[in-house]
């Protein structure tokens, strides 16, 4: 039986086609976000690479915040929801998950079981988000794929405020403007980052295992800088950003068996 | 008897049309006093033959208000501002304004310069409320709303006829509880009609609400409450008012069975005891108020009641309606999640706004909240 999850994000589509509720058949990552075909493209994407017709698909489940769009899905869940279920049956023993996407962050708690113990997200604030590094990588003319590099070189990192991306972008402004190196001032924005949410993970309570899911995750910079601010080791996949869409092909195959059994 | 949906249409009808009811009102001759958040003392105004006519301000934009406020303040009071300032308010006779938190008190300074046409009465309130000295503080500004009163309106205080609205007080008061009692047992009362019955009780004359509020325990009494898979939720905070926010509770089938929320309950918990004078009794009143975060509690009692209100109620988990900016709530949040985490109540804080358009992030929280403990 295939099942299927898509992931609709802010500026990824994410999808993950599942074969029998335990093997992965395919993925398709799409940048194309909320407001755009890329839901549908990545679904075209996963069946293709997967020579999975659409019609063999028993249960489709969207997440993301372009889930309740989604007109391919037989249902919707929230993307929290799926990136725990994702995550444990990726790794059982998981207990904190930090998912940064492309307009906000996220700080989940799980028991041994997977289930969803507590979570907090961030304010209505780019601070803390991939979208921050995207203005950050537009100042600096860095591609956001080179900044973990950059940052695992500069010796001594700038001191970027936290708190606000806009005030960020005159300080990131003047740190240059002061003779400070592009990679000093590329730590300096994984640092803020790292704290931003660091904050926010402190307040749900931090359990290991620890894992970082969502975009951000690719960054080193940030992985590094958030395990310096929670002194704690932050697992990570290459499979990261497909967390929610696992999760909710996952959900779909829950779905699809107790369609089957009613 | 009236249907129950025929009752609950002309709650939301009156809900939804405050000032077609203001221009009603003044059009037949009624003198009308706007009554501010939180706590003005609306038995006197009403014992004075006068309308006390309640506003939490609106879901707004708020553009004129900003001249006069900080950004990062309550937008309640904003838009309370933002509404005076629009004309919203023309013909009545003053506004109250009680000193409960600072946004309040900036709120009634203001007042007097960006709506000069409408006189702002201050309501000072004593911090230590429960002695006979913080009584007698209550009283003393009580008698300074009277003076004032008496002074813009031309109508006159006796403490005989405030015997009889807080009569008619008392009733409202009980009228309500009843109301969140039967409503959080009923599948079908959504949140969005429960905001309906408590939003309209500020723009009714009270003895009139507690009629429509009984005719509507009655008609609920007489139908099956019937099984509901609906998560039983208790609310906390300031205000849940929003349309967007309700329709997020009600599509995660959320069920409101109690509140902790000021624009809700709290201010119908406490009945004027007997007294010597009525303004004697009012006082009490105050005086035994409790559980609210701009009520001084050096114990922080909110924090057990709200507990124990899950407990009794029955309610899976809590929700904290957190307004944008309010200090007084976000102060008793830490206190809240605490006692709410020694017992093992799941809690989710929502941050809400006057001014917000999107609520997506909210959508996305009630909904994960809703999936786990669903």
């Amino acid at each position: 039986m295939y099942t299927l999850g898509i992931d609709i994000g802010s500026t990824t589509s994410k999808c993950v086609l599942l074969e029998d509720g335990n093997k992965i058949a395919a993925t398709s990552l799409m940048v194309a976000g909320i407001g755009t075909n890329g839901g549908i493209k990545a679904m075209d994407e996963a069946l293709e690479a997967g020579k999975v017709k659409r019609e063999e698909v028993a249960y489709i489940i969207a997440t993301g915040y372009g889930r309740k769009n989604f007109s391919e899905a037989d249902g919707e869940l929230s993307e929290l929801s799926c990136h725990a279920k994702g995550v444990h049956f990726d790794d059982p023993r998981v207990r904190t998950i930090i998912d940064i996407g492309g307009q906000d962050a996220k700080v989940i708690r799980l028991n041994g079981k997977g289930i969803l113990e507590s979570f907090l997200m961030n304010d209505k604030c780019a601070a803390g988000t991939g979208r921050f590094l995207d203005v950050m990588a537009t100042i600096l003319q860095v591609p956001i794929a080179e900044f973990e590099d950059q940052a695992r070189s500069a010796k001594e990192p700038a001191k970027i405020s936290s708190t606000c991306t806009v005030f960020a972008e005159s300080e990131v402004i003047s740190q240059l403007a002061n003779g400070s190196k592009v990679e000093c001032v590329i730590a300096g924005i994984c640092n803020s980052v790292a704290s931003r949410v660091a904050a926010l993970a402190k307040r749900v309570g931090i359990k290991e295992e620890v894992f970082m899911s969502g975009g951000v995750a690719r960054n080193g910079g940030v992985r590094d800088a958030l395990e310096r601010e929670l002194q704690v080791s932050i697992k990570y996949s290459e499979h990261s950003q497909l967390m929610g869409a696992l999760g909710a092909a996952l959900y779909a195959y829950e779905k699809a068996v107790a369609a089957e059994q009613a | 008897m009236a249907a129950l949906q025929d009752i609950l249409q002309e709650f939301h009808r009156i809900a939804a049309s405050p000032q077609e009811l203001l221009k009603s009102y003044l059009g037949q001759g009624k003198k009308v006093v706007v009554c501010s958040p939180v706590y003005s003392p609306e038995e006197i105004i009403h014992s004075m033959g006068l309308l006390p006519f309640g506003t939490w301000g609106a879901d707004m934009e708020i553009r004129e208000a900003k001249a006069y406020f900080p950004a990062f303040i309550c937008s309640i009071m904003q838009s309370i501002l933002e509404l005076g300032i629009k004309g919203a308010f023309q013909g009545v006779s003053a506004i109250v304004v009680p000193s409960l938190c600072d946004s309040l008190k900036c709120l009634g300074q203001n007042w007097k310069y960006a709506v000069p046409g409408i006189e702002f009465i201050p309501m000072t309130y004593p911090q230590n409320r429960n002695t006979d000295y913080g009584k007698e503080f209550t009283k003393a500004g009580y008698q300074r709303v009277i003076k004032d009163l008496e002074r813009i309106t031309g109508e006159t205080f006796e403490d005989g006829k405030l015997h009889k609205s807080i009569e008619i007080y008392n009733a409202h008061n009980q009228a309500m509880r009843e109301f969140s009692e039967y409503a959080g047992n009923y599948g079908a009362i959504t949140a969005a009609d429960r905001n309906a019955v408590f939003k309209s009780a500020y723009f009714m004359e009270k003895s009139e609400h507690t009629a429509l509020v009984n005719q509507l325990v009655d008609a609920l009494k007489a139908t099956e409450p019937g099984k509901t898979k609906k998560l039983r939720v208790v609310t906390s905070g300031i205000l849940a008012d929003a349309k967007e926010l309700l329709a997020i509770l009600e599509d995660n089938s959320i069920q409101i069975v109690a509140d902790d929320m000021a624009q809700e309950s709290r201010q119908y918990r406490v009945d004027c005891p007997p007294a010597g004078t009525a303004l004697d009794s009012l006082a009490g009143k105050f005086a035994a108020m409790g559980n609210c975060s701009v009520l001084y509690d050096v114990n922080k009692g909110r924090a057990s009641y709200i507990t124990e209100l899950v407990q009794e109620k029955r309610a899976e988990g809590v929700i904290y309606v957190l307004t944008k900016f309010c200090d007084p709530e976000e102060f008793d949040y830490v206190i809240v999640k605490k006692a709410c985490e020694e017992k093992n109540i799941p809690l989710l804080q929502i941050e809400v706004d006057r001014q917000m358009v999107n609520y997506e992030q909210v959508r996305t929280a009630v909904q994960t909240f809703s999936e786990m403990l669903g």
